[in-house]
């Protein structure tokens, strides 16, 4: 075999394995949006049906808006809370804190990289707390709710997710912080600049994409949180993940469809948002990897 | 006008001295350059003086006033970085503009004020560029630029050229000396590059340890080094230094080496103990003469020719660790063979004896004239 040739087989086979790599990863995603399209006769069907026919919207109709046919045997889904309660929910826990985390997070690393604020030990141990499985700690923490009154209701969970996302929002940051030069802050500096003047007009823009990331990181850590939620929420609080958690139970029958639709909509505004802020993206997830 | 005075001044990082109970006054418009090898505390004593650095006691004073306790943008000062620490996110223009804005000029004085500094640095073309675009000596003059235009009283310069290869630094030398003899503003600069402050200084100032060695004139300190470690810092190729010891000859003090001997004159060894000690002699006072067996110092096969082009460099062993390195004016001995041997003659008012712990012995290079 020439060198030519040999080289093109191993490309072959290269991409044959990452194409059925990318079949296996990407087909459950598949499943799922295909899923929410079908009407209900198709959900458990064999063999499968994989393009619905005809596509409806019923399933997303019903999950989202309120049920009008009820699926046999399942007419007790959807008096529970409605999706669009756990919606909103989430959207308020999970960017709420998020933005909370980053904002707080940035200032502590901004302290620890240029002040050093924190010494690498107790940096560390700030990063071993987020190693303690939460499964762990929901029981005594129910417990301190519960004593609190904070049980069941959005401060406190919100308090939560803020508290378990700033070790990541800290390091993060700092990572990026660290990547801006101290001697162009202190041009800036020299040349009249404030410390918060410096830090608002050179090293924000710097970090910019790199805040923008770890927004992204987090809010993702935030938006899919389950055990916390199912833990410290009642009926009062539930967040989305713990709404889908729901459709799990056996006394709903096993409402695919619904579930898929539901399953979509939870996963969609992320997507769109990364979509929205894929050049951050980029750029900050891999900040400090070239030199400028 | 600036008139800087570093008095007593001390810093330590952890058990690291950096610098070591300096004083130096800088007169005002003065150039004057901080030399030294790498970690001899020249930049720290810069950043003591920019204020970004806390000096551990002693004071630093800007026309008499103590600016100790000031933040480096209360100290009337300019400062170029190494790394020129441009902001990467803001076009040359607004760059240059910056330390405006934070003065709050206003912006058609802005403006202007931009336009004129870009004229004079020859930057008008790049002024909408980002730094990214810019080569590393256009870098350079647009930090240069953004230090200007604020019109400090002072320009704080470390190492600025030493990212640039050799033509642009030349370059920007020039161009550095051109805005000081223009602007007649105090200049601090600090580089490892002896020749960079060869060229540009009114005074130099040579560090080691984060002690001042020596003081002076750049004239003075080539030609009058304090020390076998000034000797030798500066000039290329550097001086030849030879240690050995003085012995009385018949009552007349000689210079011996396991290398070489060679009778001194008497006033050459001024005070000097008889004992250990280094002598040191620059190339260029080296005379080489290709008649062998006329009267010279030494008799030595040359064991490398470096013809330069203007000059000629002959490297001769003479069992030390470094070569002897004799300069020959023009090419008329470029063409001697390795191997061959030729006299060498010592200028004798041109040697200078180093002590053992390096300081020089003699009060002048022997028979300085004036």
């Amino acid at each position: 075999m020439t060198k030519t040739r040999r080289r093109r087989v191993a490309a072959a086979g290269r991409y044959a394995f990452l194409t059925l790599w990318a079949v296996i990863v990407v087909f459950p995603l598949y499943w799922i949006v295909s899923t929410s399209f079908k009407p209900s006769d198709q959900w458990f069907s064999w063999p499968p049906v994989y393009f619905p026919s005809p596509p409806t919207l019923d399933n997303y109709r019903d999950v989202w808006i309120g049920a009008t046919s009820v699926a046999e045997g399942g007419q007790t889904a959807l008096s529970l809370q409605t999706p669009f309660l756990a919606l909103r929910n989430s959207l308020i826990l999970a960017f709420g804190a998020t933005a909370l985390a980053v904002l707080y997070g940035s200032v502590i690393a901004y302290g620890v990289s240029r002040y050093r604020l924190l010494s690498e030990t107790r940096m560390f141990q700030l990063l071993m707390l987020r190693m303690v499985p939460p499964i762990v700690i929901v029981a005594p923490l129910s417990l301190y709710f519960s004593y609190l009154g904070l049980l069941d209701s959005m401060f406190g969970l919100g308090v939560m997710y803020f508290l378990t996302s700033l070790p990541y929002a800290v390091w993060m940051t700092k990572s990026f912080i660290d990547e801006v030069p101290r001697e162009v802050e202190q041009a800036a500096e020299i040349l009249g600049a404030s410390r918060w003047r410096t830090v608002f007009e050179v090293v924000l823009p710097l970090i910019r994409s790199g805040l923008v990331a770890t927004f992204m990181f987090i809010l993702i850590l935030n938006w899919s949180e389950y055990l916390l939620s199912l833990i410290l929420s009642k009926t009062n609080i539930v967040t989305l993940p713990v709404e889908l958690s729901k459709f799990e139970g056996s006394t709903e029958g096993r409402l695919f469809g619904r579930q898929a639709a539901l399953s979509v909509g939870i996963t969609f505004p992320l997507i769109i948002i990364g979509l929205f802020i894929r050049k951050h993206l980029a750029r900050g997830f891999s900040f400090g990897m070239v030199r400028r | 006008m600036a008139r800087i005075e570093l008095v007593n001044l001390r810093k330590t990082y952890g058990s690291v001295l950096a610098v070591r109970d300096l004083n130096c006054v800088i007169e005002d418009g003065e150039f004057v350059v901080f030399v030294g090898p790498s970690g001899c505390g020249k930049t720290t004593t810069l950043r003591l003086i920019a204020g970004f650095e806390e000096p551990d006691r002693g004071e630093i004073r800007i026309d008499g006033r103590v600016v100790n306790d000031l933040e480096p943008r209360d100290r009337g000062l300019g400062m170029v970085f190494q790394s020129h620490a441009l902001f990467p996110h803001k076009t040359v223009a607004q760059n240059i503009e910056f330390g405006l804005r934070m003065k709050k000029v206003p912006r058609d004085e802005r403006a202007r004020r931009v336009r004129e500094v870009a004229e004079m640095v020859r930057l008008t073309p790049l002024l909408n560029k980002l730094p990214g675009a810019c080569s590393g000596g256009e870098s350079q003059r647009v930090a240069l630029a953004r230090t200007l235009v604020t019109n400090p009283s002072t320009f704080l310069l470390d190492e600025p050229l030493s990212s640039l290869d050799a033509k642009l630094r030349r370059e920007l030398r020039a161009e550095c000396d051109r805005l000081h003899q223009e602007l007649k503003k105090t200049f601090i600069f600090v580089t490892h590059d002896q020749e960079e402050a060869m060229t540009l200084a009114d005074r130099i100032v040579v560090m080691r340890d984060g002690d001042i060695e020596q003081v002076g004139s750049p004239m003075e300190i080539y030609a009058e080094p304090v020390s076998d470690f000034v000797a030798d810092f500066f000039g290329s190729p550097s001086m030849n230094l030879v240690s050995g010891e003085i012995v009385a000859d018949n009552g007349a003090p000689r210079f011996r080496s396991p290398h070489f001997s060679l009778a001194l004159p008497p006033e050459a060894v001024g005070e000097a103990p008889t004992g250990s000690v280094t002598l040191g002699i620059r190339p260029e006072h080296v005379r080489v003469q290709r008649e062998v067996g006329a009267a010279a110092d030494l008799t030595l096969p040359v064991r490398l020719v470096e013809p330069l082009g203007k000059d000629t460099l002959l490297y001769f062993d003479i069992g030390a660790e470094r070569p002897f390195i004799a300069v020959t004016e023009g090419l008329a001995l470029a063409e001697l063979d390795a191997g061959e041997r030729v006299g060498l003659t010592l200028t004798r008012d041109r040697l200078v004896l180093f002590a053992a712990d390096g300081k020089r012995v003699t009060r002048h290079p022997v028979g300085a004239r004036q």
